[in-house]
């Protein structure tokens, strides 16, 4: 036991010497606040969404509760479902991939303690946020149900064997699954498995177009919609049990609550000791493979570089390495089917939207969607830059000293990662736009004025992505990807939304006065006309000035900063 | 071919790099030695432009590192002590990497690549991807890159970390030819022997502050030791400086 806790110290001893850190780091306290903030904003925001929401089923007559319940049902399935898929990630990162691992293998501890030791640490590391988050809900319903003491007391005690029994299944797949497959390619296959599997479920549940569940047209009879809530889960599910559990403490029976909770339980003692003679059998010899050498997926010569002989030698040479080194990476393909799918629901969402159902006069708000669509699809691109632009930097990783050595300047460096993204993500939003107003039928000045405006802010975009990213890198991160999650990342979304709304904001004004004019085919005064030149004049100032000062902020801070 | 004027370097209130004059010829094969902490990545890596000087200036063949940065490392071949590459390309596409962005012709750098990745046997995983390499394959990876473009100087940080026996009586040999060839070598190395070996002249740093240079047989004289290596002239040193 003693040399379990002496492995778990390098993870708790961090965090006791924060104090140290603070006294080195001056802004550190004011990033602590601001992100306990942001996570105090959604907390509390959570709760009160939940509150009303089960206030409201409570309030409905023969099927509140049912609805209540069933909603309890999918948090619970929900949450394990995300519980098991962080786990397996976290436990192959944790058991496999860490760098420490090889000098705490090189120590007198034997292997079954170093994986006690980093399960623990998986377990907790996959599971906090979800528990933290669900938090909120599970008191919001003890708050609806005037529950006492005993509800929350068994919720907590229900919950640790959930947590336990998600990571113990998790853990044991990876630690069979690594016998089989190199821990390095098993993480990308089951990242990529893991994406195509929400993309699929998140494709068929917004395809089966689920605002008509209100619709009462769609539905013969309110029996056939409650008898398909009242259908009950697997009894097999630990998510059930824990259900069970937390239902009969709602209710108030302290005997069925116990039991299910204690059934929760012993399925996890059983699990852990399985898990544990698995480990002893198999987790070195798992670990002995993870240290042998990657061979390649596949060995193919698309991007030998020929198709980019036109551009300078510095550019080309990074051009050709981002997209071989982006194309190598197979947790990036599942960022693309990520994409495909939300660029697929966005635009069949325009696909569906009811206009001729509308009170408003399908014309106007064709045209208004169509406006308020310019701001949705660069919102969309702010979220692409943030995956794609803002990391461009960090992913140089420790190899960024050869930029520094090359005979390349820093400025050159970020306008050649500017161009690397800035191509894909204009062809990409323009799709976006176009498409949809095609699907709205809006007039042609709408269509010119969507693709223009996209077109002068696309750059500035990915001009604060690659800019605030290279003002604030990480290169030493073991995922730069998730480097936007930072306060310069969140610095950089912050900006990027102030810039977006200052835009369609400025342009709105002169867009109602022209679109009105087109419309009753009347002509504009010489004001209104001085207006729209001078909100022109202003888009394409911010516009300017959104691509060269982070551009310049970025270059300064990088040039600065010592590797 | 090497000038360092005043060089100095503050992280803070500690001075890494205090006042640093040196000339290195063109053809010499210069060693800079000291103890953990000394300066001597510190000052390699405001050599190789990487970290840029609190005072005093870096100049390259005649070219001031500060004002044309960009022109001064283009002669330079850079080799850092950590082989820290780009993980996704292979062995081959790194080199191609290299020379497209020094601007190596493509004739040129097809001879060149091949001449080096066999000189560092490497020719067997050139098309491997770089992070199933190991430790002494990567820095020998660095070394044919940085020797692709010709420079007129290397900048070689630890050069024989990693590298098995065979590989640095090679490295140590092509330092000299090239250095004959009219190549200025740079290296900083905690390997005493590799710099009785291979340097014609050897720097001592301590504290940020040069405390000697020359040849073996001149950092004996200043350490006052007859017939002693330079383990037990470099002990001297440091600890009278101390």
């Amino acid at each position: 036991m003693n040399d379990i806790l002496t492995l778990l110290k390098p993870r708790i001893w961090p965090l006791t010497n924060r104090r140290l850190r603070r006294r080195s780091r001056c802004g550190s306290k004011l990033k602590l606040f601001f992100f306990a903030s942001i996570g105090a904003i959604f907390w509390c925001a959570v709760f009160v969404v939940s509150l009303r929401i089960l206030s409201y089923f409570r309030g409905i007559e023969e099927v509140g509760d049912i609805l209540g319940y069933k909603l309890l049902s999918m948090i619970l399935i929900v949450s394990f479902a995300l519980l098991i898929f962080s786990s397996i990630l976290t436990s192959l990162s944790k058991l496999y991939l860490s760098r420490d691992l090889m000098l705490v293998h090189a120590m007198p501890v034997p292997s079954y303690k170093i994986f006690i030791a980093r399960w623990i640490d998986s377990t907790v590391e996959s599971s906090w946020m979800v528990i933290i988050f669900t938090l909120p809900i599970f008191c919001a319903y003890g708050i609806v149900y005037h529950s006492g003491a005993f509800y929350y007391a068994n919720t907590l005690m229900a919950l640790v064997p959930l947590i336990v029994n998600a990571s113990a299944i998790s853990t044991l797949m990876v630690v069979i699954a690594v016998i089989l497959i190199p821990a390095t390619r098993l993480k990308s296959i089951f990242i990529l498995l893991g994406i195509l599997f929400f993309v699929v479920i998140y494709l068929a549940i917004r395809l089966s177009r689920p605002e008509l569940l209100v619709d009462p047209e769609v539905f013969d009879t309110v029996m056939v919609y409650i008898t398909s809530l009242q259908t009950p889960s697997s009894p097999f599910l630990p998510s059930t049990w824990a259900y069970d559990s937390i239902r009969a403490g709602l209710s108030g029976t302290f005997s069925d609550g116990l039991f299910h909770t204690a059934l929760s339980w012993s399925f996890a003692a059983t699990m852990v000791f399985f898990l544990v003679v698995v480990a002893d059998a198999m987790y070195f010899k798992g670990f002995s493979k993870t240290q042998t050498a990657a061979s390649r997926l596949f060995k193919n010569r698309l991007t030998d570089g020929q198709y980019f002989n036109f551009l300078p030698g510095p550019v080309k040479s990074f051009t050709v390495k981002e997209i071989k080194t982006f194309l190598r990476d197979q947790t990036q393909w599942s960022q693309l089917f990520l994409i495909a799918a939300l660029v697929i629901i966005y635009i069949y969402n325009f696909k569906v939207l009811p206009l001729d159902k509308s009170p408003i006069k399908t014309v106007y708000l064709q045209n208004l969607l169509a406006f308020m669509n310019m701001g949705l699809a660069l919102f969309v691109l702010t979220a692409f830059s943030a995956r794609f632009a803002y990391p461009a930097v960090s992913l140089e990783r420790q190899a960024f000293w050869l930029v520094k050595s090359s005979p390349l300047s820093l400025r050159s460096f970020l306008w050649i990662k500017f161009f690397i993204y800035y191509v894909p993500l204009l062809i990409l939003s323009e799709i976006l736009v176009i498409t949809t107003n095609l699907l709205l039928q809006v007039t042609p000045f709408m269509m010119v004025l969507s693709t223009i405006t996209v077109f002068l802010l696309v750059p500035g975009i990915v001009a604060m992505g690659i800019g605030f990213g290279a003002a604030y890198p990480d290169f030493k991160a073991e995922n730069p990807t998730q480097t936007v999650t930072s306060f310069g990342g969140l610095i950089f979304m912050i900006v990027c939304a102030g810039y977006i709304a200052l835009v369609i904001g400025v342009e709105a004004g002169p867009v109602y006065h022209l679109f009105m004019a087109d419309i009753r085919g009347k002509s504009l005064t010489y004001a209104t006309w001085a207006w729209i030149l001078v909100s022109f004049v202003i888009t394409f100032t911010i516009s300017l000035l959104a691509i060269t000062l982070p551009m310049r902020y970025g270059e300064n801070r990088l040039s600065r900063l010592l590797i | 071919m090497i000038e360092l004027t005043n060089l100095t370097k503050k992280y803070g209130d500690f001075l890494a790099v205090d006042n640093l004059n040196l000339t290195i010829k063109k053809g010499e094969v210069f060693g800079f030695i000291g103890p953990n902490g000394a300066g001597k990545t510190t000052t390699i890596k405001m050599i190789g432009g990487i970290l840029e000087p609190t005072a005093g200036t870096v100049s390259i063949a005649g070219i001031d590192m500060q004002k044309q940065p960009q022109l001064a490392k283009s002669k330079i071949g850079f080799i850092p002590d950590r082989p820290y590459l780009y993980e996704k390309l292979t062995g081959k596409e790194f080199l191609k990497f290299t020379a497209d962005l020094y601007g190596v012709p493509e004739n040129v750098y097809a001879v060149k690549a091949k001449e080096n990745l066999e000189m560092f046997s490497l020719a067997d995983w050139s098309d491997e991807l770089i992070e199933s390499y190991s430790h002494g394959m990567k820095q020998r990876l660095i070394m044919s890159a940085a020797l692709l473009h010709d420079p007129q100087v290397i900048v070689v940080d630890e050069p024989m970390v990693g590298l098995d026996p065979v590989a640095i009586v090679m490295v140590k040999d092509l330092l000299q030819r090239l250095a004959r060839k009219g190549a200025t070598v740079f290296m900083s190395t905690h390997t005493l022997k590799v710099a009785e070996d291979t340097c014609d002249r050897i720097g001592v740093i301590n504290s940020g502050r040069l405390i000697a240079v020359g040849t073996t047989a001149d950092l004996q004289r200043e350490a006052k030791v007859t017939h002693a290596d330079l383990e037990h002239v470099f002990l001297s040193l440091t600890n009278t400086a101390n």
